[in-house]
């Protein structure tokens, strides 16, 4: 009986850590897209999963805090300092808003980092019928046409343009962007034969390529994704630019206690763990990318200098 | 033959008991949903997303589609009876429903709300299931040049929507087009008139402006002139409460334009429902023989826009079932849906899950009737709202934009710019100043920037690049005919007058 006891005791333990801090309330969960945008999606997800793995004790409620490309809802944190069951979901838009925008104050070191969560890899695809081949090929006929081709993709900040920067710059040859705000449009822009090419998620561009109406020259990814085992890498195209991940992950509120951090660093790192979050990722040929909060904060700074030097070479104006 | 198999299938799966309590369950709460101010079905749909992983997929898109389809059912009860548009669709429906409500003709412009919406919301449908794979072809002919077109022709309405003075009118139109100014510049996200305000990045939202000047400018307004406090007549007797033969009768050719109009806008991933309903408006008002009377109360002022409104959701649903192009926010998250339930919606959905598709195609026939059943008995209850005393409605009009607001934001801020464009809509009603025109240029306003630059930056800075393209020419042509109309009518009325002065 009292092994037995022990027993249980340690698998308690085992279970769900002792940590001094321990939600009491639903936990307010702020995204900064409306509802089906990325990191909307993504946040009920996770909440789906936390709740079906029964990682917390209580459930989780996502707060659409839409507006200036992720600025409201980062200050809206910003405001809630020291509040224990609020978290927010960031994306790269996060660390890029407050470099070109004076309003956006509210940078992720403001605020208490947690954990990176998901790196999604990107492809470069063009409409089926284009005469490319390669990556190769769409270079070389843009550098006889200069300006004259064009991609279309998200605004200046987004992931899309700083990747068309980084293969300008490599290469000396120039084309159009055309921003479109959804992510509809730009295919259908594509699709439609209104722009050349455009920098796309895998999930989004599955089914295209499967009806035969979009082809793939090349993968904005360090290795190989496993759904395109036969599409070359940017490197492997023969193009030495890095390869510029989409980044998600959780923030808190600042001002709170290092045991809270604590705490949620834990039930993420548990949540990246379960089958149904390596299901969800190869759902979405997301890329697993767990950090912890030092680590996330560390890449941080890297990823903003870096971010920083590539907008401004493309000529945006920096204000941070 | 194809087409009568799948729909036989799709009969079939809808009309399991299961299925047809899910599509209950579906317009039921669209209706609810679209008679709130504010609360709208993207965040409904969102809401019960997690709920729906337990679900039959077949029975969740049945439900989620008919929060869809029915929540524009209800948008245009607030419009008539209170003159708070439930959601930008209904605002065109304002401004004749709303003055039909003011004369005593509620119920009759309620009851023609239900039949337009049932008329084009099953037109839209047909055209779904008939023209699906050939319009999405259409659609994607679309690109910035043609959405620029397409929201100039838009704009042009203008002219339709003016009071007695032109001028009054272009210009709250051009306050319109500078309030969608405000925020991030979508492509340089620089910002724009946000005096540093953190809450002005995103711009200023729709719906704080429209109930801002319609609802709040009207109590204000209202108030003012110390009406008696039974604010509106209510006839007795429920045939006074239904729309007659007659009224039927002049709606025929507004049944028409909203399910057409309001079903080749809805397949363009640009465009959206509000446009449809204001651009259906400017045909029904400029085919008129009647026009002088529109924004009077004219039956066919409602009827058209909500008809628009509804067929608009049958077009939307071709590009996300064709291609998996989401074109508003609630496609979007219903292909979210699609993902989290295990579909890839894209090019070969409908070849792969004919069943799905079949399946949604047959339950919006069944639900378009159910919503009719369902809305058709509230018109009398809701008319009755209307008796209630001023010192009732009022206060209550006054919270529910309120909550209206709040529910979209969250934001204490956004509180404020409503009592500022409540404040606003008096005044311009004061001055006589048509509020339609500001919110028709606040509505457009992004969309056509967004097309103007998106097409300028595709031609490197030619505009020729706006008639060179045939669609674009044809509709620019069209703007320009419609700004002509107010000329001609001068024309014809200094004819008229000619001819009399010489018969004297």
């Amino acid at each position: 009986m009292k092994t037995l006891c022990m027993a249980l005791a340690a698998l308690t333990v085992a279970g769900a850590p002792a940590y001094a801090f321990k939600p009491t309330r639903p936990i307010e969960v702020v995204v900064h897209t409306g509802p089906g945008g990325g990191s909307d999606l993504l946040a009920r997800a996770v909440a789906t999963m936390i709740e079906k793995e029964r990682l917390l004790p209580v459930r989780m409620q996502v707060v659409n805090k839409t507006g200036g490309g992720g600025a409201v809802a980062a200050a809206y944190l910003a405001e809630k300092a020291g509040e224990q069951n609020t978290i927010g979901f960031f994306t790269g838009v996060w660390l890029t808003g407050p470099l070109t925008s004076a309003e956006a104050k509210v940078t992720l070191r403001d605020l208490t980092p947690i954990a990176r969560l998901v790196l999604e890899p990107a492809l470069i695809a063009v409409k089926a019928d284009a005469p490319y081949r390669t990556l190769g090929d769409f270079i070389a006929a843009a550098k006889e046409r200069p300006g004259q081709l064009k991609q279309s993709g998200g605004s200046v900040t987004s992931r899309d343009n700083v990747v068309r920067q980084l293969l300008q710059k490599a290469t000396g040859v120039r084309w159009a962007y055309i921003s479109f705000p959804g992510g509809g449009e730009r295919i259908a822009a594509l699709l439609g034969g209104h722009v050349n090419v455009m920098v796309i998620e895998p999930a989004e561009a599955g089914e295209h390529i499967r009806a035969g109406n979009m082809r793939v020259l090349a993968q904005v990814s360090e290795t190989r994704l496993a759904g395109f085992p036969d599409v070359p890498t940017l490197k492997e195209a023969g193009f030495d630019v890095p390869a510029v991940p989409q980044v998600r992950g959780v923030v808190a509120p600042p001002g709170i206690p290092a045991e809270n951090v604590a705490y949620w660093e834990d039930v993420f790192r548990r949540l990246t763990r379960t089958a149904s979050w390596r299901n969800f990722l190869a759902d979405n040929q997301f890329e697993d990318g767990y950090q912890n909060a030092a680590e996330l904060a560390k890449f941080y700074d890297e990823f903003t200098d870096r971010m920083r030097t590539i907008l401004q070479e493309a000529g945006v104006k920096t204000v941070r | 033959m194809d087409i009568a198999a799948g729909l036989m299938h799709g009969f079939a799966l809808a009309l399991q008991p299961a299925n047809l309590w899910w599509c209950f369950v579906g317009v039921l709460l669209g209706t609810v949903v679209g008679i709130m101010p504010g609360l709208g079905p993207p965040a409904t749909i969102a809401m019960l997303l997690p709920l729906t992983a337990l679900m039959n997929p077949a029975g969740a898109i049945i439900m989620l589609a008919g929060i869809y389809y029915g929540a524009k059912y209800g948008g245009s009860t607030t419009s008539i009876l209170l003159n708070v548009p439930g959601e930008s669709a209904s605002v065109v429906t304002c401004i004749d429903g709303y003055q039909m409500a003011r004369k005593g003709r509620a119920g009759p412009a309620l009851g023609i709300a239900a039949i337009a919406s049932f008329i084009a919301g099953t037109v839209g449908v047909i055209g779904l299931m008939l023209i699906s794979p050939p319009l999405a072809r259409f659609a994607l002919a679309f690109s910035s040049p043609e959405y620029f077109a397409l929201m100039t022709l838009g704009l042009a309405m203008v002219v339709l929507l003016a009071g007695r003075s032109m001028v009054k009118a272009l210009l709250a139109m051009l306050v319109g087009l500078w309030l969608a100014g405000i925020g991030t510049d979508p492509f340089s996200t620089t910002s724009r008139f946000t005096f540093g305000r953190m809450e002005l990045l995103s711009g200023i939202d729709f719906v704080v402006v429209a109930i801002g000047i319609f609802a709040l400018g009207e109590v204000l307004a209202n108030m003012e002139a110390r009406e008696e406090p039974q604010a509106l007549p209510v006839p007795k007797g429920l045939r006074n409460l239904l729309p007659t033969l007659r009224d039927l009768r002049d709606c025929r050719f507004a049944f028409v334009n909203g399910s057409v109009i309001g079903f080749l806008i809805g397949v363009l991933p640009g465009a959206g429902s509000t446009i449809a309903s204001f651009i259906s408006y400017g045909v029904e008002k400029a085919f008129s023989r009647r026009r002088d009377e529109f924004g009077t109360g004219v039956i066919e002022g409602v009827a058209a826009p909500e008809g628009a409104n509804n067929s608009e959701t049958g077009g939307a649903l071709v590009p996300l079932l064709t291609l998996g192009i989401p074109g508003s926010g609630t496609t979007a998250i219903l292909l979210a849906a699609l993902v989290l339930w295990g579909f890839k919606p894209g090019p070969l959905f409908i070849s792969e899950h004919p069943e799905m598709f079949w399946g949604l195609v047959a339950s919006m026939y069944i639900g378009n009737v159910m919503l009719l059943i369902l809305n058709l008995p509230l018109v009398p209850l809701f008319a009755q709202v209307l008796r209630a005393p001023v010192y009732v409605l009022y206060p209550v009009i006054f919270g529910l934009s309120i909550v209206g607001v709040y529910t979209v934001s969250g934001s204490v801020f956004d509180l404020a710019l409503l009592a500022g464009f409540g404040l606003l809509g008096y005044v311009m009603r004061k001055l006589d100043y048509p509020s339609a025109p500001l919110v028709l240029g606040l509505v457009l306003g992004g969309a056509m920037e967004r097309a103007l630059r998106q097409s300028l930056m595709m031609s490197e800075g030619s505009l020729g690049i706006l008639v060179s393209r045939p669609i674009s020419a044809l509709m620019l042509a069209c703007a320009a005919l419609v700004l002509l109309i107010p000329f001609f009518a001068r024309l014809n009325t200094w004819r008229l007058r000619a001819m009399e002065e010489e018969n004297k």
